[in-house]
């Protein structure tokens, strides 16, 4: 029998997650969500105009403006409504980034990696248009989704950097970064993550992610807050990266509340930090999202 | 800063914002951003997003938003059936407009409404003997413009 480098694949990484203490099918699935744009209407007058055009919505209990998306008879990604920025389609695990950090209007803020811009319009809200918001990519394509995202939910407050923030000197210091660092992803999301993916992929992708962790705490001022995201499952990029960045920086983890399950502090046999059971976890199975982990980062 | 101008003239603002420039793209800061020092290089967008120069001013939503807030300029409001069509590219009938503000004139440009929101603006003109609003811009382009970058 032949078996195909995507079932190879698929067994390896399954067999991965449950050392982990984590027996996935490999085919869960995340139901969309949307957040409703605080800068331009409220969750009621939001939730009263959508319920009006057929759609069922459920409120997502740990998000401020979470909503899982029940029942649509139309696209949400192209309603009136979407188009005038009044919501913005995103996932309920990815939505608990910018809420972590708890941007607010004193705020100097740094998002690194920050096209699309979900997490940026997310974070621009938290902070009501005041206060500064400096957001970096680097892949011109993605920076243009990103101008647009800002343009449609009305963002004010933001400078939008085209480069590399590893090398990029803004000339301020920040008292918030926001590192959704690009990752592996997850097969909730991709269907073909199974098919593409490798762990030498995997420890690529770390590679790059340490390089952006240093560069995220130099951006830093001191007792600022870091929040490092990935939406991969795999302890290289989350739980590993930041029991390497605790042994490079002057740094320490924060307790975060929350859905999810802690971090973990061993790993394939390895033990970590105890610190690192303060970060949080997403496993599609209990959590019923897509992979997803946070750590929040204070400098010291 | 001309293009703009005669933009705003045309759609009956009195609006003079500070402009900043990044390229063809015109912004507008807000009183946080303008008194910061910020570097220029590499940036590609900041604050308030007015629109572009191109043959004409193109201006874009976050500028028509403005406008709508300013009691003087000329709009039409639609319904949701018509608001529909018009922001997937459609010009609009004058036998669907729901409701002008202001005085519309043939050959001047006014904004189109929806729910108390601008959804786009277009140009009162006759097309075959019919009276219309001629798209413009309409928000649709937010779908359209990633797909033709």
């Amino acid at each position: 029998m032949v078996v195909s480098r995507e079932e190879t694949n698929k067994q390896f990484f399954l067999d991965r997650y449950r050392t982990l203490g984590h027996r996935l099918a490999g085919d869960e699935k995340t139901p969309q969500a949307i957040r409703v744009n605080t800068l331009k209407t409220s969750d009621a007058e939001m939730m009263e105009t959508l319920t009006s055009l057929g759609v069922k919505l459920a409120r997502v209990p740990y998000l401020d403006h979470g909503y899982v998306v029940e029942e649509s008879g139309f696209s949400l990604g192209a309603s009136i409504e979407y188009l005038l920025g009044l919501y913005s389609l995103q996932e309920s695990a990815s939505q608990s980034a910018a809420q972590t950090l708890a941007p607010n209007a004193g705020d100097t803020v740094l998002d690194m990696c920050a096209a699309p811009g979900g997490k940026t319009t997310q974070i621009a809200a938290y902070m009501g248009n005041r206060g500064q918001l400096y957001a970096v990519d680097v892949d011109r394509r993605r920076v243009y989704a990103l101008e647009n995202n800002l343009e449609r939910c009305g963002v004010e407050n933001s400078l939008v950097y085209r480069g590399d923030v590893t090398s990029m000197e803004p000339g301020t210091r920040f008292n918030k970064v926001l590192l959704d660092a690009p990752c592996s992803g997850n097969y909730v999301t991709d269907p073909s993550w199974f098919r593409k993916r490798s762990i030498k992929d995997v420890h690529g992708n770390a590679e790059v992610q340490r390089r952006l962790l240093s560069a995220a705490v130099r951006h830093l001022e001191s007792e600022g807050n870091l929040l490092y995201a990935t939406c991969s499952l795999e302890p290289e990029e989350d739980e590993l990266n930041m029991q390497w960045l605790l042994r490079n920086h002057e740094v320490a983890l924060e307790e975060i509340d929350g859905p999810g399950e802690r971090g973990l502090t061993e790993v394939f046999g390895q033990k970590l930090c105890e610190e690192i059971s303060r970060c949080r976890r997403f496993w599609p199975d209990t959590a019923h999202t897509q992979g997803f982990f946070l750590a929040k980062v204070v400098k010291r | 800063m001309r293009l703009l101008k005669r933009f705003l003239e045309q759609v009956g603002s009195k609006m003079n914002p500070e402009v900043l420039s990044i390229d063809s793209k015109r912004f507008t800061l807000n009183q946080e951003l303008g008194r910061r020092q910020f570097s220029r290089k590499s940036l590609v967008y900041a604050g308030t997003y007015l629109g572009r120069n191109r043959r004409l001013f193109e201006p874009g939503s976050q500028l028509l938003q403005m406008l709508a807030a300013e009691e003087d300029t000329r709009k039409v409001h639609l319904d949701r059936d018509v608001a529909w069509l018009f922001v997937c590219g459609r010009d609009v009938f004058e036998e669907n407009i729901r409701r002008v503000e202001g005085e519309l004139e043939l050959g001047r440009y006014c904004l189109v409404m929806f729910d108390g929101r601008c959804i786009g603006y277009g140009r009162y003109e006759t097309s075959a003997g019919i009276r219309v609003i001629r798209n413009l811009f309409d928000l649709g382009d937010f779908l359209r413009r990633e797909g033709s970058d």
